[in-house]
C-alpha cells in the first residue's frame, strides 16, 4: 500500500515538474502571443491555455498508453502540416531569442537582404527535415 | 543686449556625409522667438572630419557652449536627449554577391542540419511512428503520409512567426525580428551615449592642453 501511496506521489511529482516547465518554456518563446497578434484574438487567451494543457495531458497520455485508433491515414497529413507549423514556430523563436539574425544583419551588412537571409534558414530547415526523413532515417 | 531664450530637443540620430557642417537645426529643434531661432538655426556645431570614422555623439552641452557664443546671456531650455548620434554616411559598399551566396549558405546548410539533430535528438522518428501508429492502428517504418507535411509545416511556422511570407506582410504590426532588430539597435545606440562621449570629452581636453 505504501509502495502504491509513495508511486503516486512521485509520478505526480515528475508531472508537476515537466508541466510547469513546459509552460514556462513556451512563455519565454512567445508562441501563443504570437498566435494571438497574428489571428488578432487576444480575447480568447484563456481558452488557448486549455488548449495548451489538454494538447500535454493528451499527448502525454496517448504516448504512455498504447492506444490505436483505426482512422484514415490521411489524418496524419493535418497532423503533420499543424506539428510542423508549432515546431517552426518554436525554431523561429529560438532563433530570435539568441540574436542571431539582428547581429549578422548589423555585421555583415545585409541589412535590406534581411528577408533573403532568413528565407535560407527557412528553406534549409524544410530541405534538412524532408532529407532526413526520406533519406536519412534509410542510411 | 535684450534678453532672449530658447527651447531647444536634440534629435536621437541624424544621418551626416564627410566634410558636412552640421548645422545645429539639423541636429535639434528649436523653439523659441523667431529672431533668436534664426540667429542660431544655421550655426555649425561640427564639421565632419574622416577621422571621426562611423559615429559622432554631439552633446548638449556642446551646443549650449555654442549657443552662449553667439547669443551671450541666451537662456537655454533643453527637452528630451542630452545629446545627439551622428552616423557618417559613406559611399555604400557594393555588395559582394559571391560573399552573399557563401553566407546564405552556410545558414542554409546549417539551419538543415541543425533540424536534423534536433530530430536525432528528441527521437521524431519514433514519435512519428508511434503517431501513425495511434491513428491508423499499422505501423510503418517511414510515416511520409505524417512527416512531409511536417516538413512544409516546419518552414511555414518560422514564417508565419517572423510575419513575412517571402514579400508580402500579413498585418502591419512590426514582425517579432524587426522589434528585436530596433531593441539592438537601441542597445548599441544606448552604449555609443557614454562610449563615444567620453572619447571626444577626452578629444577636446587634449585639444585644448594642445591649444
Amino acid at each position: 500500500m505504501i509502495n502504491v501511496l509513495l508511486l503516486i506521489f512521485v509520478g505526480f511529482a515528475g508531472g508537476i515538474a515537466v508541466g510547469s516547465g513546459f509552460v514556462a518554456f513556451l512563455t519565454v518563446l512567445g508562441i501563443v502571443p504570437r498566435v494571438m497578434q497574428l489571428s488578432k484574438t487576444y480575447r480568447f487567451i484563456r481558452s488557448y491555455e486549455w488548449s495548451v494543457i489538454l494538447g500535454a495531458v493528451l499527448g502525454g497520455w496517448v504516448n504512455l498508453r498504447s492506444t490505436t485508433f483505426q482512422l484514415s491515414p490521411y489524418l496524419t497529413i493535418v497532423i503533420g502540416l499543424f506539428s510542423g507549423v508549432f515546431i517552426g514556430m518554436l525554431a523561429a523563436a529560438l532563433t530570435e531569442v539568441l540574436n542571431v539574425l539582428p547581429i549578422l544583419a548589423k555585421r555583415i551588412g545585409f541589412r535590406d537582404k534581411l528577408l533573403v537571409i532568413l528565407m535560407a534558414i527557412v528553406l534549409g530547415k524544410v530541405a534538412g527535415s524532408l532529407f532526413h526523413w526520406i533519406i536519412y532515417v534509410k542510411l | 543686449m535684450e534678453r532672449s531664450s530658447v527651447y531647444i530637443r536634440m534629435r536621437q540620430k541624424v544621418r551626416v556625409v564627410l566634410h558636412q557642417g552640421v548645422r545645429l537645426e539639423e541636429i535639434a529643434q528649436l523653439a523659441g522667438p523667431a529672431k533668436t531661432v534664426k540667429a542660431l538655426q544655421k550655426a555649425v556645431i561640427h564639421v565632419v572630419k574622416p577621422e571621426d570614422k562611423h559615429l559622432i555623439v554631439i552633446d548638449i552641452m556642446t551646443v549650449v557652449k555654442r549657443i552662449q557664443d553667439i547669443l551671450p546671456g541666451c537662456e537655454v531650455q533643453t527637452i528630451g536627449p542630452a545629446q545627439s548620434i551622428l552616423e557618417i554616411m559613406y559611399e555604400p559598399k557594393k555588395l559582394n554577391t559571391l560573399f552573399f551566396i557563401l553566407v546564405w549558405l552556410l545558414l542554409f546548410i546549417g539551419a538543415a542540419v541543425a533540424i536534423m539533430n534536433f530530430h536525432e535528438d528528441v527521437s521524431m522518428q519514433v514519435v512519428h511512428q508511434k503517431i501513425y501508429q495511434l491513428i491508423t492502428g499499422e505501423f510503418r517504418q517511414q510515416p511520409l503520409m505524417l512527416q512531409i507535411p511536417y516538413s512544409i509545416g516546419l518552414g511555414l511556422g518560422m514564417v508565419l512567426f517572423f510575419n513575412h511570407v517571402f514579400k508580402k506582410r500579413l498585418n502591419e504590426e512590426p514582425s517579432p525580428l524587426e522589434v528585436e532588430m530596433f531593441k539592438y539597435q537601441q542597445d548599441l545606440d544606448q552604449y555609443v551615449i557614454i562610449h563615444e562621449n567620453k572619447e571626444s570629452e577626452q578629444k577636446q581636453k587634449q585639444k585644448v592642453s594642445d591649444d
